[in-house]
């Protein structure tokens, strides 16, 4: 009975219909985990097997005055570094165990000034490079504004669009300081960068401005106020010091901008009777007038319709009509 | 001289034509059509940017592909509403001139507008039983067409000013600058404000007045149903009846 054809040919067929099934469940189970897996080709170099180890994020180590100090580091975030494909070893040397730990601020950026010299060098003459020389924390570093966890491992190329130093990023990565008034109010600086900026023609061009790399061609806070090279308002030196200064600095994106286009341009300040007199009384007006005009059309609309109305509701004329012409 | 005469043989503003007055003839009408759709084009490129912080408005420049085409758009259609005006000035030069047309006396304020409107309110406020009696053009349209003359100005003024600021700036103080961008967001509120609370009601108004078509379509169609133009502007339709009687004996 096993020998016969018709019955030898029928259990192929089946297994073949068992094979195709199998091979297609397969074929979908597998293009479902490749469709819903992250697939990401950019695997950080770890040459040495640091990772072996340091991705454990339990690992942590007391360190000279007895605290313990976390060794850990975040895998998912440094395989979206800039710095993905060097070796650990490259920043912690070849014998990463007897380095200090941790870093202080200004080694940090020590480290990053050991490839990144002319950065370094630039932002030592800065404002916040000056004070990190005295000592002062507050200050923004390398990480502070290339990270956006502050987290050296996860340092993003500027040209990416989630870099907090990428353009569209820019005034919100400044804000994170520059927007804090208790931060700030030790510094001096009372006007609210951020809010003021984002009020402002530039500010509201870059938020509904195309995230293009060809169209980030407006300014954000460091056109005028520079990158690694900021200097304080205050100093003469500074880009937006003095309206000969400011004036230049507005035609490195407006030609031909020349002194009185910087005089009218209001900066961080609003507009009150003492800056920009004229803007803020003409701005007065219009407030009022426009108050006025709606304030005036409203009554109107309001009136017409309380005649409107009940004319319509009423079903009979009533025997006492109103002389109103129909 | 052929354009001339078909202006001609079209009706003139004013004239009975079967049950209908001729309100507003085919280039008034065509200039209101332009008007009206540059206007919507700029408030909706525009307000965005009033609005910068909303997330309807992130949505809406996201939509058009961001600031840099909403832009473009804004500056086109600014063009095509100047061109608007440009092409009225011509058309009131051209019809009175060339067609000897009678000057729009029709159009200019009067102290029987300031009186109109102190009779309204006292209509309005149950003090007097009638409304007053209009004419061609009662205050509200009146006022609705000389603000344009207010606002076009203003807003084409401050809008070169925000094109080409450094121009601006070589010309005029700096301060003109902030002040344009100040003026162009304000005075677009206010007449985008008026044409949504004061202009669409008293053009949808009939709506709620008589049953006719939910608008007042004489803006569009060019006539009015005469039973309807004794009721809304007595003064011009007794003088036309008196005119059609006149002529036909």
């Amino acid at each position: 009975m096993e020998d016969t054809p018709g019955v030898n040919e029928q259990k192929e067929s089946s297994r073949m219909k068992v094979f195709l099934v199998m091979a297609g469940m397969a074929m979908a189970i597998l293009a479902a985990v490749l469709a819903f897996s992250k697939v990401d080709s950019a695997y950080a170099i770890d040459q040495t097997g640091c990772l072996s180890c340091h991705s454990n994020y339990k690992m942590t180590k007391a360190n000279g005055q007895g605290q313990q100090v976390s060794l850990y580091v975040a895998e998912e975030a440094l395989q979206a570094s800039a710095h993905r494909y060097i070796d650990c070893t490259t920043c912690h040397t070849t014998k990463p165990h007897e380095v200090p730990t941790p870093l202080t601020k200004l080694s940090l950026a020590q480290k990053c000034g050991s490839c990144h010299d002319y950065q370094f060098q630039v932002h030592r003459e800065s404002v916040h490079g000056q004070q990190l020389l005295r000592g002062n924390l507050d200050v923004a570093t390398c990480v502070d504004c290339h990270s956006p966890t502050g987290n050296p491992h996860s340092v993003i190329r500027v040209l990416e669009a989630q870099a907090p130093a990428y353009k569209k990023n820019q005034a919100q990565t400044c804000g994170k300081c520059h927007g804090n008034e208790e931060l700030m109010s030790r510094y001096g600086i009372v006007e609210k960068v951020y809010e003021s900026y984002m009020r402002s023609f530039h500010g509201k061009a870059t938020r509904l401005g195309s995230s293009d790399l060809s169209k980030l061609d407006k300014a954000s806070c460091i056109n005028c106020h520079g990158t690694h090279d900021i200097k304080s308002v205050s100093d003469p030196v500074a880009r937006v010091a003095g309206l000969e200064n400011l004036a230049r600095t507005c035609e490195s994106c407006h030609p031909g901008a020349g002194m009185e286009f910087a005089k009218g341009f209001p900066g961080h300040e609003e507009a009150s009777p003492k800056h920009l007199p004229a803007v803020y009384y003409v701005g007065r007006f219009f407030v009022w007038l426009t108050a006025g005009v709606l304030a005036f059309g409203a009554m109107m609309v309001t009136l017409e319709l309380t005649r409107l109305i009940p004319i319509n509701i009423k079903v009979k004329p009533r025997k006492k009509a109103r002389p109103r012409e129909k | 001289m052929a354009v001339a005469a078909k202006a001609k043989s079209q009706p003139i503003q004013g004239t009975i034509v079967g049950d209908q007055v001729v309100r507003f003839d085919a280039h008034q009408r065509a200039q209101h059509i332009i008007m009206l759709s540059s206007f919507l084009v700029l408030a909706l490129t525009g307000l965005p940017l009033k609005y910068a912080d909303l997330g309807v408005s992130q949505w809406w420049i996201g939509f058009w592909g961001g600031i840099e085409n909403t832009r473009l758009f804004h500056r086109l259609f600014a063009a095509v509403m100047a061109a608007d005006c440009v092409y009225h000035a011509v058309y009131v030069v051209y019809s009175t001139r060339v067609l000897k047309r009678p000057f729009p006396y029709w159009m200019i304020p009067s102290v029987k507008d300031v009186r109109d409107m102190l009779g309204d309110m006292l209509y309005f406020f149950r003090i007097r039983e009638a409304r007053p009696k209009f004419d061609r053009f009662n205050y509200k349209e009146k006022f609705d067409y000389w603000a344009i003359f207010w606002g076009m100005p203003v807003m084409g003024g401050t809008g070169l000013v925000l094109t080409f600021p450094v121009v601006a700036a070589r010309l005029l103080p700096g301060w003109i600058v902030p002040l344009s961008l100040e003026v162009h967001s304000d005075e677009a509120l206010l007449a985008v404000g008026w044409i949504l609370l004061v202009h669409w009601f008293f053009a949808l108004r009939s709506l709620l007045s008589r049953p006719v078509f939910p608008l007042n379509s004489a803006m569009f169609s060019g006539t009015v149903p005469l039973e309807r133009y004794r009721h809304e502007h007595p003064l011009e339709y007794e003088r036309i009846v008196e005119q059609a009687k006149g002529e036909q004996p």
